[in-house]
C-alpha cells in the first residue's frame, strides 16, 4: 500500500480543507468570539499546509529507510501476484462481517468463521485451523461472557453457561 | 508519608491485585516474546478486561504487562534476530551475534537483569520527579496547559523516525479525529454527519486497538512467517550479571538517565530510548569496534534504557494527562475510566493510589527476574506457536474487546476503520504514534486553547505574558522551527559544492 507522496499529500490537502470549511460552517456560541468552529479551522488549515508540503516533497530528506532485517534460513518468498496486496484487507473486512452478522448468527458461530478465515489466510492447514475455530471462540466466550459479563450476542448457538 | 505508604500497601495487598499482577505479567511476557506483537498492543488489548477490575488492579495489569513485554521482546531478538517488540529492535543484531558466539545466556541474562534495574530506576524517577512537579503544576492556568500540550505534540513529531512534515500531518489527523462529537465548546454535533453513534466522539481505546492490533494482523497477512526457534539448553542465566554490573555501571547509569529523559518526553517511548542509548553506548565506548560482533556493552545500556522509559513515561501522564508514550496513552484512558483523572491534585488527594502505583512498578520489576528466567527457559516452546494460531485469537480479542468498551457494535466498526488507517499511514511513512497522541490529547488541547482564547478576548498576547507560559512557548516554538532550520541547513550544505546537478 505504498502510495506516492503526491497522492497522500493531495489527499491531506483535501481533507484539511474540508475540515476547515466544515469547522467554519459551525454556529459560534452566541456572544462569544470563539466557539466550536475555531479548533477545526486551525487543525484543518494546518493539515492542508502539511499536505501541500508533502505533495512538493518537502521534508522527505528526513525519512529513514526502514531497516529490514533479513531472516536467515527463511523460506523464499513467492513472487507476489497482482491481488496479493488485497489480502491485508481481510482482517478489517472480517471485523465488519462480525458487525453485520453477529447479532443474527450469534457470537460462537461468527467467531468460529473469523478464526477459520484468519488462520487459513495465514497458511494454516485445516488440521490446525478447524480445532482452533472450535476452541478459540469458546475460550473467549468463557472469559468475556462468563467472567467479565459482556453481553455477547447469543444467536443460533447458545452456550450452556 | 508513612501513613500513606501503609495505605498504599493495604491497597495492593488484596487478592484481586495480586492475581491481576501475576496474570498480567505472564500475559505480557508471552505477548512481548511473540514477534510482531508489541507491548503497546498487549496493553491495548488488556483495556476491556480492566473495566471489570478495581482501579488499583486495573492499573496493576497495565503496569505489569507493559514492563514484562518490553523485556521479553529481547528473547526472540537474541534467539532469532527478530525483535519481539520494536523496543528491542535497536540491539537485536548484537544479541543475536552473542547467541551465535554461544553466549545466549549472557545476552538474555543481561536483558532480564538490566531491564529490572532500568525499570526500578525509572520508578525512582517517577517518585522523585512527580510530586515537586505537581506543586509547580498546581499554579498552571489554561495558557500553560495549552503550551505544555502543544510542546508535547511537537516533541512527538520531532522524535519520530520519519519526515517531520508527515509526523505533524499525522498529529493533525489525530487532533481532527478528536474533533468529532458534541464534546466541544459549543456542544454542537461536529463532524458527525448525522450518525448518532458519532455524537459521543470516537473513543481513543478502540482507535488504539485498531491502529496497533488490527493493523499488525493486516501486516502479518503480507509478511512471511518467522522461522521456528531452534531447541536449545540454557546454562545459568544470571551468572556473570553482577560482574557486568560492576564493569559497566557507568553505561548502565547513563542508559537509565537517557531512558528516563526520553520516557518523560511526550510521544517518545521505549523504542526511541533503546535506539538512542545503543547509539550513545557505541559512540562513547572504549572499544566501539567490538559493537555488532556480539559485545554486551550496548545491550547493557539499551536494556537499562528502554525499561527506564516505561515508568518515567507516567510522569507527564499522571501530572498533565499528556502521555509520555503510547503505552502511557492507554494508561491515561484507564485512569480516566477509573476516576483517577490525571492532574497535579492526584498527588495530594489520591496520594495513596500514587504510592500504590510506585509500589506496583517496583514489584513488577522485581517479579520480572524470576518470571523472566522461567520465560527464557520456556521460550523455545512458546515461540513454536505458529502465527496462524495466534493472530485469529488476536482478531477475536479485538472484536470482543472493542464491543465490550461501550457494549455496542460501533466500537468494532471503529477498530476496523482505524486498522485500515493505521496500516495505510504506517506503510506510507506517517508515524502512527503521533496520530495516537493527537487522538488522546485532542479534547484537552482544544479545551485549553479555546478557554485561553475566551479569557484573552481573542488576543494572542496573554499566551506569552505569564513567566512559565512564556518559557513553555519558547520551547514549543523552538520545536516547530528546529526541523525548518535543519532542513535549510541541509539544503545550503548540498548547494555549496554546486557541482551536483539539481534534482
Amino acid at each position: 500500500m505504498r502510495l506516492p507522496d503526491r497522492v497522500t499529500g493531495s489527499f491531506l490537502v483535501v481533507l484539511g480543507a474540508a475540515a476547515a470549511y466544515g469547522g467554519w460552517l459551525l454556529p459560534p456560541v452566541p456572544g462569544q468570539p470563539v466557539g466550536p468552529n475555531v479548533f477545526p479551522l486551525v487543525i484543518g488549515s494546518g493539515l492542508a499546509l502539511c499536505g501541500l508540503a508533502i505533495t512538493f516533497g518537502i521534508g522527505s530528506t528526513f525519512e529513514e529507510e526502514e531497516e529490514i532485517i533479513p531472516i536467515e534460513g527463511g523460506a523464499v518468498r513467492p513472487p507476489p501476484g497482482k491481488l496479493y496486496g488485497l489480502r491485508s484487507l481481510l482482517p478489517p473486512a472480517l471485523l465488519l462481517f462480525y458487525v453485520a452478522v453477529a447479532d443474527r448468527l450469534g457470537f460462537i458461530i461468527t467467531a468460529a468463521l473469523i478464526v477459520y478465515a484468519t488462520s487459513a489466510a495465514l497458511g494454516a492447514r485445516w488440521r490446525l485451523a478447524l480445532p482452533l475455530a472450535v476452541m478459540a471462540p469458546i475460550g473467549i466466550h468463557l472469559i468475556f461472557s462468563k467472567l467479565l459479563r459482556v453481553p455477547l450476542p447469543i444467536g443460533l448457538l447458545p452456550m450452556p453457561w | 508519608m508513612l501513613n500513606t505508604l501503609m495505605e498504599a500497601f493495604a491497597l495492593i495487598s488484596t487478592w484481586e491485585v495480586i492475581i491481576a499482577l501475576l496474570a498480567a505479567s505472564v500475559y505480557g511476557l508471552v505477548i512481548g516474546s511473540l514477534p510482531g506483537l508489541s507491548a503497546t498492543m498487549a496493553t491495548a488489548l488488556l483495556v476491556p478486561v480492566t473495566f471489570y477490575l478495581s482501579p488499583i488492579a486495573a492499573i496493576a495489569t497495565i503496569v505489569a504487562a507493559s514492563t514484562m513485554a518490553i523485556f521479553s521482546g529481547d528473547i526472540p531478538g537474541a534467539l532469532l534476530r527478530i525483535p519481539g517488540t520494536p523496543a528491542s529492535a535497536a540491539y537485536a543484531d548484537e544479541a543475536y551475534a552473542m547467541t551465535r558466539k554461544g553466549e545466549a545466556e549472557l545476552a538474555l541474562g543481561a536483558g532480564v537483569w538490566f531491564s529490572a534495574v532500568g525499570g526500578i530506576a525509572g520508578t525512582l524517577s517517577l517518585m522523585i520527579l512527580a510530586p515537586p512537579l505537581a506543586e509547580v503544576a498546581l499554579s498552571f492556568s489554561t495558557f500553560e496547559y495549552f503550551w505544555l500540550a502543544f510542546l508535547g505534540l511537537m516533541c512527538a513529531t520531532l522524535v519520530a523516525r520519519s519526515s517531520p512534515v508527515k509526523a505533524i500531518a499525522a498529529m493533525f489527523i489525530g487532533l481532527l479525529v478528536a474533533c468529532v462529537g458534541i464534546e466541544n465548546p459549543g456542544g454542537v454535533p461536529r463532524f458527525t454527519f448525522g450518525f448518532t453513534d458519532l455524537f459521543g466522539g470516537i473513543e481513543p481505546i478502540p482507535a488504539l486497538v485498531g491502529v496497533f492490533a488490527v493493523a499488525q494482523v493486516m501486516r502479518a497477512m503480507l509478511t512471511p512467517e518467522p522461522p521456528p526457534i531452534p531447541k536449545r539448553k540454557f546454562g545459568s542465566i544470571m551468572a556473570g550479571q553482577w560482574r557486568l554490573t560492576k564493569k559497566y555501571h557507568l553505561q548502565m547509569t547513563r542508559g537509565n538517565i537517557i531512558g528516563i529523559i526520553i520516557g518523560v518526553l511526550p510521544g517518545a517511548g521505549a523504542d526511541m530510548a533503546a535506539w538512542v542509548s545503543y547509539a550513545m553506548s557505541k559512540r562513547f565506548s572504549k572499544e566501539p569496534e567490538k559493537f555488532g560482533t556480539g559485545h554486551v556493552e550496548g545491550l547493557v545500556e539499551a536494556g537499562a534504557s528502554n525499561n527506564a522509559s516505561i515508568a518515567s513515561g507516567w510522569v507527564p501522564s499522571l501530572l498533565f494527562g499528556i502521555p509520555g508514550d503510547t503505552i502511557a496513552a492507554i494508561a491515561i484512558g484507564v485512569l480516566y475510566m477509573k476516576g483517577l483523572n490525571p492532574g497535579p491534585t492526584l498527588f495530594t488527594e489520591k496520594a495513596s493510589s500514587m504510592y500504590a502505583i510506585y509500589l506496583m512498578f517496583i514489584i513488577a520489576n522485581l517479579l520480572m527476574i524470576p518470571l523472566g528466567i522461567v520465560m527464557i527457559r520456556l521460550a523455545s516452546h512458546v515461540l513454536r506457536a505458529p502465527r496462524s494460531s495466534i493472530m485469529p485469537v488476536i482478531m477475536l480479542c479485538c472484536a470482543v474487546g472493542s464491543f465490550a468498551i461501550g457494549n455496542n457494535m460501533f466500537g468494532v466498526v471503529t477498530v476496523a476503520t482505524f486498522g485500515i488507517i493505521g496500516y495505510v499511514m504506517e506503510a506510507n511513512g506517517y508515524p502512527v504514534a503521533a496520530m495516537v497522541l493527537g487522538v488522546v490529547m485532542g479534547t484537552m488541547v482544544e479545551q485549553a486553547f479555546v478557554t485561553s482564547l475566551i479569557k484573552s478576548d481573542g488576543s494572542i498576547l496573554p499566551f506569552f505574558e505569564r513567566p512559565i507560559s512564556a518559557i513553555l512557548a519558547a520551547f514549543a516554538i523552538g520545536a516547530v522551527i528546529w526541523p525548518v532550520v535543519v532542513w535549510l541547513w541541509q539544503r545550503l550544505k548540498r548547494k555549496s559544492p554546486a557541482v551536483t546537478p539539481a534534482g
